[in-house]
């Protein structure tokens, strides 16, 4: 045998080893959620919209739901906006905010200004309910299943592309 | 490196404006764990050395389960099932990751028994060459 033979092997080895965990690594998603395939965290929260009532996740129980984590400090969350409000449009799912550590009336102008794409808005002023979600940042969002268990999760923003890609698939796959 | 273990606590107080708990030993715990945990926001940090707001809200429950009498490695692992191993800046041993834990050895056995070989091959060579040279020897004489 070629005294190279076993050092090009181990090389080559090598090459595929790091090709394929640089192709599986999806950009921003440096961090997994460890809820993915766990039953989504419950809460009861206030709601932004309607003083004195809460939010409560049971709620979602048997529907698709999104779970968005917003600010209104938070840029890339004025960047996906947009999306959210097509997202709602189209009616597949509903869709839920966390508004993380935020101000009420900062969280209301916001609404009042670019649109509302919530079906109610909780709020988690203190960051309590995002801990238990596992969020770091925003925006950050879940994709829950009507089993209540989390199928999915974006670190950063949704945009038209993750939608179609990602999410799109496991709500219409799991309805064929 | 002495050094900047000296400053840590200093340092951990300068960005924690929380006051230390009464109790020393809870304190104690609180700073350790506080150590341990990775900023995920920040990556590169514990959660001890940045005012980021994720460093704050993990500051916060470690002190109040601390207070509230959880373990250390309840701790832990409350956060582990939130964030993943991420969070440990000291990765626990797992079947996932014990090749990682074993490479260095293995790399070293693996390393050695190749010397050990090169240097008998090395030996056998040098023992047949002179067995020539002698042969040559021999047959040059008669």
């Amino acid at each position: 045998m070629n005294k190279f033979a076993l050092p090009l092997v181990a090389f080559a080895l090598l090459v595929v080893m790091f090709g394929v965990a640089l192709k599986r690594a999806p950009d921003k998603q440096f961090v997994k959620s460890a809820l993915i395939g766990k039953t989504a965290p419950q809460f009861v929260l206030p709601d932004l919209l309607h003083d004195g009532k809460t939010v409560d996740s049971h709620a979602f129980a048997g529907r698709w739901t999104v779970v968005n984590v917003w600010g209104t400090w938070c840029g890339e969350c004025r960047a996906e906006h947009a999306t959210l409000l097509q997202i709602k449009q189209e009616g597949k799912v509903a869709m839920v905010g966390l508004n993380y550590k935020d101000e009420d009336a900062a969280a209301r102008d916001w609404l009042s200004q670019l649109g509302n794409p919530y079906e109610v808005i909780a709020v988690d002023r203190e960051g309590r309910a995002a801990i238990d979600w596992g969020v770091y940042g925003a925006p950050e969002t879940f994709l829950v299943n009507p089993a209540g268990t989390i199928v999915h999760k974006v670190v950063g923003q949704v945009t038209a592309e993750n939608w179609r890609a990602q999410f799109l698939p496991l709500i219409e796959g799991a309805a064929k | 490196m002495v050094v900047t273990l000296l400053l840590m606590p200093i340092l951990a107080m300068a960005i924690d404006p929380a006051p230390p708990l009464p109790d020393p030993v809870q304190q104690a715990r609180y700073t350790g764990l506080i150590h341990e945990l990775r900023c995920l926001q920040c990556q590169g940090e514990t959660v001890a050395d940045t005012p980021a707001l994720f460093a704050v809200d993990i500051r916060r429950q470690v002190r109040e389960m601390v207070v509230a009498g959880s373990s250390d490695k309840e701790v832990r692992q409350y956060m582990v099932d939130r964030y993943g191993q991420i969070i440990l800046l000291r990765p626990q041993w797992s079947l996932a990751n014990s090749w990682l834990w074993l490479a260095p050895g293995l790399f070293l056995v693996g390393g050695i028994l190749i010397a050990w070989r090169v240097l008998r091959q090395r030996r056998e060579l040098l023992a047949t060459d002179l067995a020539d040279v002698e042969s040559d020897d021999e047959r040059g004489r008669s």
